[in-house]
């Protein structure tokens, strides 16, 4: 090369560099990729709907990642499931199971000619193996192997789960769509590994799967559903839409895009300053889901400063959860300041019990803060750009913290290594996350003394062990009511509020319920 | 000249196998874990750790090495973990997309830099030269996102002259595929264009000022001869170098783009990739990334020989 030519040469590798570098750094934060639009082509007629990305996997049983149900309960179903009320209601099952008197023995009736998508027929051995499965391999069930003395057939048409002890959140695990005890063939099983192909009962089975562009789910022509009018997940089911294709567009300005032009009949998870603009445009509405989910401060109750008690109470004095509901997502209509774990209009509300929420008097803070003996230890709290919401959070979080006298080393992590270092109870005192609404109070994972924050208490076990025992749903209200005030003197977790997602559907599609994991079936096309 | 090409190909082994050391380092020494993202928020440190057993993540580091070198002298980039399928095949899967929004973009790059960088030049100094080299600036410092998600306000969703996002259904052809990539090549080949123009101006600037070029004029020859036969061809080696470092920068570069239009290219599955942690993809892409850039590095000193008959190997 000639003098010029390698200092041009340089200076472009220099610029090229710093690009290529900036744009690295700018789409960390984005997440992902992909896409593909809609035109409905042939005779089955297609609903398009963009998804906030690309599944992990489609594997129902292994993960509790909302993105994977919403996909995969399309294909895979289960002995239970709930209807609008959030009560629970038969699937794959015929009826409620019968529980003997001692709360140990639960008969699930099966019903009879369900196929899977291969032609094959659901045996109680299928059901026997799908359960066994669901024990070893998900989040879910391995929380539940531990009280299981024996799962059998008893004859042709039904299944018998033998109890060590009560547990009454035993149906509501199996009814759950994510970490699902989804039923499949017993010949699809590989161990606590991942199902060998995705087979299911569900009314929709899998086309094709082209990571970052689609993944096409076609009607299951041989589909037996369940009677009853629909509510909820519950009730009949009918595959009106011949394909459903889920296209994962992580950008959410590009999902409102897409929605707007009709190459999305749905878009999921849209940001809410632009409901004004879907609210504005012809043949698109918005849909606002409600309940959807809670923002949480998980505080690390077992290692290092916030393992003391008192500090963990000053920490919720501190915080004023409506600025930063509405410095997370922006308009009130999609935020409320609500304390009780289950907000109003759901079985499990409870305001008494959640009074501490909103007690801000002056001087309470620092007056927790003294008798708990801080010194000025910096507070590690982990938070992550990928949720933006959960980040501005966490920001004026560490603002008011501040104010009150805390010390905070924020730290900003993406997700996958706040993930990781989430487990090590020596590197953190606190992060940022969210919980979708679950219709168990169980299922929360705060209440999981493995789940990080290793929330534990001799009084937290044992009122966590008189609730789940209890069958009675009166007395289980007043266990749920213990659990929650101890929730508010130990302070585990910070709930932020509620907050709701907005989507927004075609005016084209019709008969669509909002429910926090979207679902195709009994909705239609017109047009 | 075989000789040359032989030597660089040797070296580019070496660079190679840097590069997988280096890609191997740091994809490990980031904290994070493929085993924690695809349990979900759910899952306990236990069921963590039992996945990564089963995914061969709990050896030890030495270990993982070696099986991985194995694996690329016998040319196999490994499986995916969250993909289902080999790392070739995926890269395999979003080449096409990468090569004709490249070759697209690079195109939209070249026909606007290129003859208006030549143009400012020679009329130095005048309306054009002014007005070109301030809307470059402007096209340089303004984002491609935000010229992507103009373009789809305007283009897609206010005219539904485009697709808004998208690689086509699943059935489209190459022509309806190519048609989705109109917009990304727009968005990514206006701020490239800048590049283009401001290295092709300074580059004529710099070979106008030269002896033969004055001599030319006065030998009386139009003045499109001089500036196209004389002075263009002379400089065109430092426009070509420019001109491959922006193809090679778009082929993993064109990440944001990429992000705004929901299309599955090779930039995507790299960030994706490294936000599963998914230790085979990053490895595997970056490899073959690397590769690709310097075979183009190759190919932009090869053409010196072609445009400048001085220049021999």
């Amino acid at each position: 090369m000639t003098g010029i030519t390698r200092r041009l040469f340089n200076t472009a590798l220099g610029s090229a560099v710093a690009v290529g570098g900036l744009s690295t750094g700018f789409s960390a934060g984005i997440l992902g990729s992909w896409t593909t639009p809609a035109q409905a082509q042939g005779a089955a007629s297609v609903v398009t709907v963009a998804t906030i990305g690309e599944p992990p996997t489609l594997d129902p049983v292994g993960t509790t990642s909302d993105l994977v149900s919403i996909i995969t309960q399309h294909m895979f179903e289960t002995l239970f499931t709930f209807d609008g009320d959030w009560k629970l209601a038969p699937l794959v099952a015929s009826a409620l199971p019968q529980v003997s008197a001692d709360g140990k023995t639960y008969t699930i009736p099966l019903r009879s000619g369900v196929t899977f998508h291969d032609g094959s027929t659901v045996t109680a051995d299928d059901v026997v193996a799908s359960l066994d499965h669901w024990t070893k391999a998900s989040p879910r069930g391995k929380t539940v192997a531990p009280l299981v003395e024996s799962i059998a057939a008893k004859g042709a048409d039904a299944v018998v789960i033998a109890l060590k002890e009560p547990f009454a959140p035993l149906i509501s695990l199996l009814a759950m769509n994510n970490g699902a005890a989804a039923i499949v063939p017993k010949s699809v099983i590989d161990g606590p590994g991942a199902l060998k192909s995705l087979v299911g009962t569900g009314p929709y089975k899998l086309l094709e799967h082209k990571p970052d562009q689609y993944i096409r789910l076609v009607r299951h022509d041989g589909y037996v559903s369940p009677a009853g009018t629909p509510s909820g997940y519950a009730g009949s089911r009918k595959a009106n839409i011949g394909e459903v294709r889920f296209v994962p567009v992580p950008n959410a300005a590009t999902r409102v895009s897409g929605v707007l032009a009709g190459q999305y009949q749905f878009a999921d998870s849209l940001p809410a300053e632009t409901l004004p603009r879907i609210k504005g445009a012809a043949g698109v509405k918005p849909v606002i889901v409600k309940p959807f989910g809670f923002p949480l401060m998980i505080m690390n109750t077992k290692t290092g400063v916030m393992a003391n008690q008192k500090l963990r109470q000053a920490v919720l004095a501190a915080l004023e959860p409506n600025d930063m509901l509405l410095a997370g997502l922006g308009d009130p209509e999609f935020v409320q300041a609500e304390g009780s774990i289950y907000a109003q209009g759901t079985p499990f509300y409870d305001e008494t019990s959640a009074k501490p929420y909103s007690d801000h008097a002056a001087g309470k803070a620092a007056d927790l803060l003294k008798a708990a003996g801080y010194k000025g230890e910096p507070i590690r709290i982990m938070t992550s750009v990928q949720y933006e919401f959960l980040y501005k959070m966490s920001m004026v979080a560490q603002a008011q913290l501040e104010i009150a006298g805390f010390k905070v080393d924020l730290q900003v992590l993406d997700w996958a290594t706040l993930l990781q270092r989430r487990g090590d109870d020596k590197g953190w005192d606190a992060f940022f996350t969210y919980h979708t609404f679950v219709p168990e109070p169980s299922l929360i994972t705060v209440l999981n003394p493995s789940y990080p924050g290793w929330w534990d208490s001799p009084a937290k076990r044992e009122a966590l062990a008189a609730f789940n025992r209890e069958m009675d749903p009166a007395a289980r209200k007043a266990k749920w009511v213990t659990l929650q005030t101890l929730f508010y003197s130990e302070v585990p977790s910070v709930k932020v509020g509620e907050f709701y997602n907005l989507a927004a559907s075609s005016d084209k599609l019709t008969g669509y319920t909002p429910t926090p994991w979207p679902f195709f079936w009994n909705t239609d096309l017109k047009g | 000249m075989l000789v040359y090409v032989v030597r660089r190909f040797a070296g580019m082994m070496i660079v190679m196998l840097l590069v997988a050391m280096v890609v191997f380092l740091i994809a490990r020494v980031v904290p994070g874990d493929p085993a924690a993202v695809m349990l979900g928020s759910a899952a306990t440190p236990e069921d963590i750790a039992a996945l990564r057993g089963r995914l061969g993540l709990d050896e030890p580091l030495l270990t993982q090495f070696l099986l991985y070198l194995g694996q690329i002298v016998r040319f196999d980039l490994g499986e995916s973990i969250f993909l289902n399928r080999p790392v070739s095949q995926a890269l395999a899967e979003r080449s096409e997309l990468t090569a004709l929004l490249t070759m697209m973009s690079v195109g939209i790059a070249m026909l606007i830099g290129v003859p208006i960088g030549i143009l400012s030049a020679a009329k130095r100094g005048g309306l054009i030269d002014q007005t070109s080299v301030g809307l470059a600036m402007l096209a340089a410092s303004v984002p491609s996102f935000w010229i992507g998600l103009t373009l789809i306000k305007y283009l897609a969703v206010d005219h539904a002259w485009f697709p808004v996002a998208g690689y086509g259904p699943p059935d489209a052809d190459l022509m309806e595929r190519m048609r989705h990539l109109v917009l990304p090549a727009i968005a990514l080949g206006i701020p490239n264009s800048a590049l283009i123009l401001r290295f092709t101006r300074t580059s004529m600037l710099d070979v106008m000022s030269h002896d033969y070029v004055r001599t030319a004029r006065a030998k009386g020859l139009p003045p499109l001869v001089v500036v196209l036969k004389h002075a263009l061809r002379n400089a065109m080696i430092p426009i070509l170098t420019v001109i491959g470092l922006t193809t090679a920068v778009m082929i993993a570069g064109a990440i944001v783009t990429e992000t705004v239009f929901g299309l599955p290219g090779v930039g995507n599955l790299i960030v994706s990739a490294v936000l599963r942690r998914d230790y085979p993809v990053i490895q595997g892409a970056l490899l073959v990334v690397s590769a690709i850039y310097v075979l183009i590095n190759l190919t932009v000193d090869l053409l010196y020989a072609v445009v400048d008959p001085r220049v021999r190997y």
